[in-house]
């Protein structure tokens, strides 16, 4: 299963990594460096999945989300976080929509496994939605 | 020739009708013969309807008084059949109808046969002296009362030569020392010897100057352990104003001290919490980075020197990764998830976690003491049950010759559940102990120091307790207090 995806981060390294490891899913990625672009580009095409950094500089990861959600409200975001496990900020991330979240602080085989796995229930239910 | 003139006895009659006492004379068969005018006062009756009464009718006209009437009687029986003075103290009621406490005088008078021929009775009007002793018993009795419990007080006085000359309230509680093994002892013996030398004789020398003196001090127990006290000493004069000795007392601080150093404690540690949070996220990007390409790397085809070169860069990175996760752990602000929790089956489930960590291949034994009567306490289970894995590697780790943990779990008056994890391993250096919920302490050669803050920080959150007592080469043990839900 290959997934076209989305990278928002505002660090380029990161997003470049993500790209890397990705591509060696045999996802497609594009990355963008804020909310601001990416809004734009969701608008515009569509994605499988959004890697969305929760935070960035500019409007916030949270603040994004609900708008990707209101723009598409079946677009599958998964967050991505640098402060480990928060959960009052996971928590408001299901609220507004997300469909799960990978730190950074995951070994790198497990964060590749969490986005398939995350991927791959997100894709399944938006299926039986349709 | 009598000896009375009829002047001096005109005088004597006087003096005596005068007198601030009440003066009654009753012949054998008890009627009054004669009274003075301060028993007019107090019967509100003229001496002519006095003379002739019953002298008990006269005293208490109120025929309620029985009681009162017949101790007074039996004394006066008893005196006048064996012919000997005696005294008594009881009230009787004035004319405005208050009550007096009179001691009386009871003298038999004798015919020069020998025989009763009367008694003089002589009442002295005690009330207002009585009052005033009463009142200064009881503040005596007060005082003792407050000293008593003030627990952390001492107050002892030495002489001009060192002596300690008086040892009051609270000193045998707060030194340790008996009243008789001390009295007279140089004050010394309270100091460390090298203050006994140098500070309490500038002690001294500046109540002499100044009146008096005061400073934070050590001082020393009878067992020779030294705790902190505010001693305050003043000058103790005599009547005329001259110096013979010094007024120490001493409050104890020790618990004032800890409660500081607790609280020094507790604000080092949130800031540091929050030091730690921001670092680790900006360690967390550029290691994600680090970690991720060496992931890509180590998929393709290299020399064997790189490949094990990646492989320690690797391992190092995962090191770093652990750490910053434990980093973010001590941090972790968020309020434990309140659920009703059975300590002991947290106990319970937590003994079989402890096969996935790394454990010494020594041999030791568990052994449980766990309380029937456990009331649940509000808690949050994952966090718990880290506390206690923690605690229990912490004891493994100590015993690499084997040994014995012991678990055991109190109810504290149905208030606290007090959880106690011993063991038997090497102990803990006496100052070690203090920085021992510090992060970054570790007394372990590869420990990051940081389980003992995480399990401190746990408990705190729950408002409970962990303390911890240690000796070295006997072991070491944790008490956790928690509050019942």
């Amino acid at each position: 299963m290959t997934y076209k995806v989305l990278v928002v981060d505002d660090e380029a390294p990161v997003r470049e990594l993500f790209r890397d490891l990705l591509k060696k899913e045999k996802c497609t990625v594009k990355c963008v460096p804020s909310a601001e672009n990416a809004l734009y580009l969701i608008e515009k095409e569509d994605f499988d999945i959004v890697l969305l950094d929760i935070k960035l500089s500019g409007m916030s990861g949270l603040e994004a989300l609900k708008k990707i959600k209101g723009l598409k409200s079946d677009q599958i975001v998964i967050m991505i976080t640098g402060f480990g496990y928060d959960e009052e900020l996971i928590a408001k991330s299901r609220e507004y929509g997300c469909s799960g979240y990978i730190g950074k602080n995951m070994p790198i085989s497990q964060i590749i496994s969490s986005f398939k796995l995350f991927a791959k229930t997100a894709q399944e239910r938006k299926k039986l939605k349709k | 020739m009598s000896p009375f003139t009829e002047e001096k006895e005109k005088l004597l009659f006087k003096l005596v009708d005068n007198a601030n006492v009440l003066l009654i004379y009753f012949n054998a068969s008890g009627n009054v013969s004669t009274c003075n005018r301060k028993v007019e006062y107090f019967a509100a009756k003229s001496r002519e309807d006095i003379i002739g009464q019953n002298w008990l009718s006269v005293l208490y006209p109120d025929t309620n008084v029985l009681m009162k009437q017949q101790t007074f009687k039996a004394i006066t029986d008893d005196s006048t059949k064996y012919k000997r003075p005696n005294t008594f103290e009881g009230i009787i009621t004035d004319r405005s109808n208050n009550e007096r406490l009179i001691f009386w005088n009871i003298t038999p008078v004798l015919t020069e046969s020998g025989d009763l021929e009367g008694v003089l009775l002589i009442g002295d009007d005690i009330t207002e002296l009585k009052e005033s002793e009463a009142s200064s018993k009881k503040i005596d009795e007060t005082l003792r009362n407050i000293f008593s419990n003030i627990k952390e007080y001492a107050l002892y006085v030495i002489n001009l030569d060192g002596n300690i000359t008086y040892y009051g309230m609270g000193s045998e509680m707060v030194f340790g020392w008996q009243k008789n093994e001390i009295i007279f002892k140089q004050a010394g013996i309270l100091f460390s010897s090298e203050d006994a030398k140098t500070k309490l004789p500038y002690i001294l020398q500046e109540v002499r100057e100044s009146g008096q003196y005061e400073t934070e001090i050590d001082l020393v127990k009878k067992d020779g352990q030294s705790f902190p006290v505010i001693l305050n000493v003043t000058r103790f004069l005599d009547r005329e104003g001259a110096l013979t000795g010094y007024i120490f007392i001493a409050k104890d601080i020790t618990e004032r001290k800890k409660l500081e150093y607790q609280i020094f404690q507790t604000e080092k540690l949130a800031a540091i919490g929050q030091l730690a949070a921001g670092m680790a996220h900006e360690i967390n990007n550029p290691l994600f980075v680090i970690s991720g390409r060496i992931e890509m790397l180590l998929g393709q085809r290299m020399g064997r020197k790189v490949k094990e070169s990646l492989g320690i860069i690797n391992a190092q990175a995962d090191r770093i990764r652990k750490l910053v996760d434990q980093l973010l752990k001590f941090s972790r602000k968020t309020q434990p998830k309140l659920e009703a929790i059975n300590i002991n089956d947290t106990i319970e489930s937590v003994l079989p976690l402890l096969s996935y960590h790394k454990l010494p291949s020594s041999t030791v034994s568990i052994e449980k003491d766990l309380a029937r009567d456990m009331p649940t306490v509000k808690g949050d289970l994952n966090q718990l049950q880290e506390v206690f894995v923690n605690l229990l590697l912490n004891a493994y780790q100590s015993m690499p010759d084997g040994g014995k943990i012991t678990i055991k779990t109190h109810n504290l008056q149905n208030t606290y559940a007090q959880i106690t994890i011993s063991d038997t391993g090497h102990g803990i250096d006496q100052k070690d102990l203090k920085n021992l919920f510090m992060p970054f302490f570790s007394t372990k050669q590869n420990g990051t120091g940081l389980g003992l803050s995480i399990c401190y920080n746990i408990i705190k959150n729950h408002n409970g307790a962990i303390e911890v007592e240690s000796q070295t080469n006997r072991g070491t043990t944790f008490t956790i207090k928690l509050p019942f839900a």
